[in-house]
C-alpha cells in the first residue's frame, strides 16, 4: 500500500535547501546524506521513510503538480509566476523578501499618459500586479540584472524580488511600489494531501514547531 | 517549408499497441458497468456551439476551450466536457422522456491546458448522468456506481472522497463579498492555500463566519471530521452535512468504508455547475483526480427543463496511464500461426487461414515472398507455429 511508500519531498536547491535541511536537523532528523549529497539528486532521510529530491524552484512545482513528490518547498515568488494547482499548506517564514516595483531615482512612474514599459523575470506577477491596477503596460522578458532595462532605457521600470535594496540602490534605482511579500511554503499534491494525510499534517506540524 | 509534419500538438498524443489496449480495456469495463446499471449511452458531437458552454449555472474561461468558427462565422468550440451538451439533449429532444434518464456516454474531451503542463488536452471521458431522479437514491445510486468504477480499476490504492460544495456558498455569503474576493476566497479553500486564506479571513469583518470557513479548509479526513463538523458548524448547514453523513453510512453499509473519505472544503471552482453532494475518486499513481461528479441541479433548466441531476465522468487516459505504470507495460499477444504460402498458393492459404480463426486461434497472413524472411518475421514476434502452404499441402514447423 502506498501509505507505507516514502514520502518523497523535492526542495528548491540553494538557499530554500540548505534552510529546509536546517529545520530537519532541528528536527532531530539523519540529515548525513543531505550534507554530502556529492552529485546526486535523489537522497534519503534514514529512520523517517523519506526521500528528498533536489530540483530547481520551478521544477519543484511541477513535480508536486504532476505527483512525482509528495511534498516541495519553494518560494511564494516561484508559486505566483508558476500558478497550478496544488495545496500550499505552510508559511515556513525563510527565504523572507518582496516583489517590488522599482525605477530611476526621482521619476514619475505613474505620469503621464503614454503606455509604460516594465521589464522583468516574472511576466505573470506582473502582468498581474498592473491588471489590478487597471493598467496597461508593455511587459519585456529580462533573464538576467533587470536592473539594466531602465539604465539601458529599454524600460520605465522593473518588477523583482527586492531583499535589502542595495541592488537597487548603487545602480541609482529606488522602490515604487511593494508588489507582494515572499517566503518559502510548503506545497503539497492534492492527491498525496489524500492518501497520506496523517503522515504529511504531522511533518508540516513538525516543521512549524521548529522554526 | 513544413515544420510540423512529423510531430502531435502539445498535450495530444499517438496511443501505441498496449496503449490501446488498456485504454480500450477500460473503456470496455466500464461501459459494462454502466449498462448492466440499465444506463444508455449518447454520443454528442465533437464540435458545438460555444453557446452550449456559456450558461447560467456554468461558463468555462475563455481560455481553457478550443475554438473555431463555421462557415456562417458562428463561434464553435471542441467538446470540452459531456454533461453540458447532454443537458442540452434533456432539454430538447428528450424533454417529454419518462424521467428518471439514466445515460451514459464514452467519448473524447478537450481542453487546452497551460503550456508545457504536462497534461492531456485531449483525452477520453465517460460517465453517467441520473437526471429527474430522487436526490437522495440517485445520490446514492451514481456514489455506488463510482465506488464500482474505482474498484474495477484495480489500483494499488484506492481514494473516494465526499463532500458538498452547497457548504462553502452558504457560509461564504455572511461575509459579504465581492464576486472576486468571493471568487479568490473559494480558491484558497478548495486548493488548501492555507498562509493566503488565514491572511484573507483575518482581514473579515464576521470573525465568526471567517472562523468557520477556516475550519472547513482543514476538514477532510474519515467519519471523525463529520463528527466535529455537527459539533462546530453552524445550525444552516448541518443538513448539508447530514446529508454527507448519511452517504458516508450507506457506503460503510457497502463494504466501501475503508476507502472513502470526507472533504468538507470541496468549494468547486468559480463557474461550476455542482449544487449538492460532490465526489472526486484518486488512484495511487496519478496526481490528479481519475474520477469527478457530483449533483448539478440547477444546470438542465438552462435549457429549459427544470430538474435535479447528478452524474461523474472518469478520465479514461489517466486511469490506462495508471495502469500501465502498475503493470510495467502490457506485452504484445503474438499470433498462435504465421502461414506462409508460395506464389501458387495464396487462395489456398488464405482458406486455410480461415479454418484456423474459426477453430479459435489467431492466424496471422504473411505478407512475405520469402520463406526465410517469413520464417525470421515469426521468430522476432514471438510466433511459435508457421505454416507453410505449397501445391503439396501444408506443412507445420514449429518457430524455436
Amino acid at each position: 500500500m502506498t501509505e507505507n511508500k516514502a514520502l518523497r519531498i523535492a526542495l528548491t536547491k540553494g538557499r530554500l535547501e540548505k534552510d529546509t535541511v536546517g529545520l530537519f536537523e532541528k528536527m532531530g532528523f539523519d540529515v548525513t546524506e543531505l550534507h554530502e549529497k556529492g552529485r546526486r539528486l535523489i537522497l534519503s532521510v534514514p529512520g523517517q521513510n523519506m526521500e528528498v529530491v533536489l530540483a530547481k524552484a520551478a521544477d519543484v512545482i511541477t513535480y508536486v503538480e504532476l505527483g512525482a513528490c509528495d511534498i516541495g518547498v519553494v518560494g511564494k515568488d516561484t508559486i505566483l509566476e508558476h500558478g497550478g494547482k496544488y495545496a500550499e499548506i505552510a508559511d515556513l517564514g525563510f527565504g523572507r523578501c518582496r516583489f517590488a516595483l522599482a525605477g530611476k531615482k526621482g521619476t514619475d512612474f505613474y505620469g503621464g499618459v503614454g503606455v509604460k514599459t516594465v521589464a522583468t523575470k516574472y511576466p505573470a506577477v506582473t502582468r498581474r500586479f498592473f491588471e489590478s491596477k487597471r493598467m496597461d503596460v508593455d511587459i519585456v522578458k529580462i533573464e538576467g540584472s533587470v536592473e539594466l532595462a531602465p539604465l539601458l532605457k529599454i524600460a520605465d521600470g522593473i518588477v523583482d524580488i527586492v531583499e535589502t535594496g542595495t541592488t537597487l540602490r548603487e545602480n541609482g534605482l529606488e522602490v515604487i511600489e511593494d508588489v507582494v511579500p515572499i517566503s518559502a511554503r510548503l506545497i503539497v499534491n492534492p492527491v498525496s494531501m489524500k492518501l497520506k494525510k496523517e503522515r504529511i499534517e504531522e511533518l508540516a506540524e513538525k516543521m512549524k514547531a521548529a522554526l | 517549408m513544413k515544420r510540423y509534419d512529423l510531430m502531435t500538438p502539445e498535450g495530444t498524443r499517438d496511443l501505441i499497441f498496449d496503449e490501446c489496449a488498456a485504454l480500450r480495456g477500460i473503456s470496455e469495463k466500464l461501459r459494462r458497468i454502466y449498462t448492466s446499471h440499465g444506463y444508455s449511452e449518447v454520443i454528442t458531437p465533437g464540435l458545438e456551439f460555444f453557446d452550449v458552454f456559456n450558461n447560467k449555472s456554468r461558463h468555462y474561461p475563455q481560455e481553457v476551450l478550443y475554438k473555431l468558427t463555421d462557415g456562417k462565422g458562428r463561434l464553435m468550440v471542441m467538446r470540452p466536457d459531456s454533461t453540458m451538451p447532454i443537458a442540452r439533449i434533456v432539454g430538447t429532444r428528450l424533454r417529454t422522456s419518462p424521467m428518471p434518464l439514466k445515460l451514459f456516454y464514452d467519448q473524447t474531451i478537450y481542453r487546452a491546458n497551460p503550456k508545457e503542463s504536462g497534461r492531456d488536452d485531449e483525452f477520453f471521458q465517460s460517465g453517467i448522468e441520473i437526471i429527474g431522479g430522487d436526490v437522495m437514491r440517485s445520490d446514492m445510486e451514481a456514489l455506488s456506481i463510482a465506488a464500482e468504477v474505482m474498484q474495477s480499476l484495480e489500483a494499488d490504492d484506492h481514494r473516494f472522497e465526499i463532500g458538498d460544495s452547497g457548504i462553502f456558498p452558504m457560509l461564504a455569503a455572511k461575509l459579504g463579498l465581492g464576486d472576486a474576493e468571493l471568487d479568490e476566497l473559494r480558491e484558497y479553500v478548495q486548493l488548501k492555500t492555507y498562509p493566503a486564506l488565514d491572511e484573507m479571513l483575518s482581514r473579515m469583518e464576521n470573525k465568526q463566519y471567517a472562523g468557520y470557513i477556516g475550519r472547513l479548509a482543514r476538514m477532510f479526513g474519515g467519519r471523525e471530521v463529520l463528527e466535529e463538523a455537527e459539533k462546530t458548524m453552524p445550525d444552516e448547514v448541518m443538513p448539508l452535512i447530514r446529508s454527507v453523513k448519511s452517504v458516508y453510512d450507506t457506503m460503510s453499509e457497502l463494504g466501501m468504508g475503508g476507502s472513502v473519505s470526507v472533504d468538507l472544503g470541496i468549494a468547486g471552482k468559480s463557474g461550476d455547475y455542482y449544487t449538492g453532494i460532490v465526489f472526486n475518486g484518486y488512484v495511487a499513481g496519478y496526481g490528479m483526480p481519475v474520477l469527478k461528479g457530483g449533483r448539478y441541479d440547477r444546470l438542465i433548466a438552462d435549457f429549459g427543463v427544470d430538474t435535479p441531476a447528478t452524474g461523474f465522468a472518469v478520465n479514461e487516459n489517466a486511469a490506462a496511464e495508471a495502469l500501465l505504470k502498475r503493470s510495467g507495460g502490457m506485452l504484445l499477444p503474438a499470433p498462435d500461426v504465421m502461414i506462409w504460402s508460395d506464389d501458387e498458393s495464396v487462395a489456398r492459404s488464405i482458406v486455410h487461414c480461415r479454418r484456423l480463426i474459426a477453430e479459435g486461434l489467431t492466424a496471422e497472413y504473411s505478407d512475405l515472398a520469402d520463406i526465410g524472411a517469413a520464417r525470421e518475421f515469426a521468430k522476432t514476434k514471438g510466433c511459435k507455429r508457421l505454416d507453410i502452404v505449397t501445391a503439396s499441402g501444408i506443412t507445420t514447423e514449429t518457430i524455436k
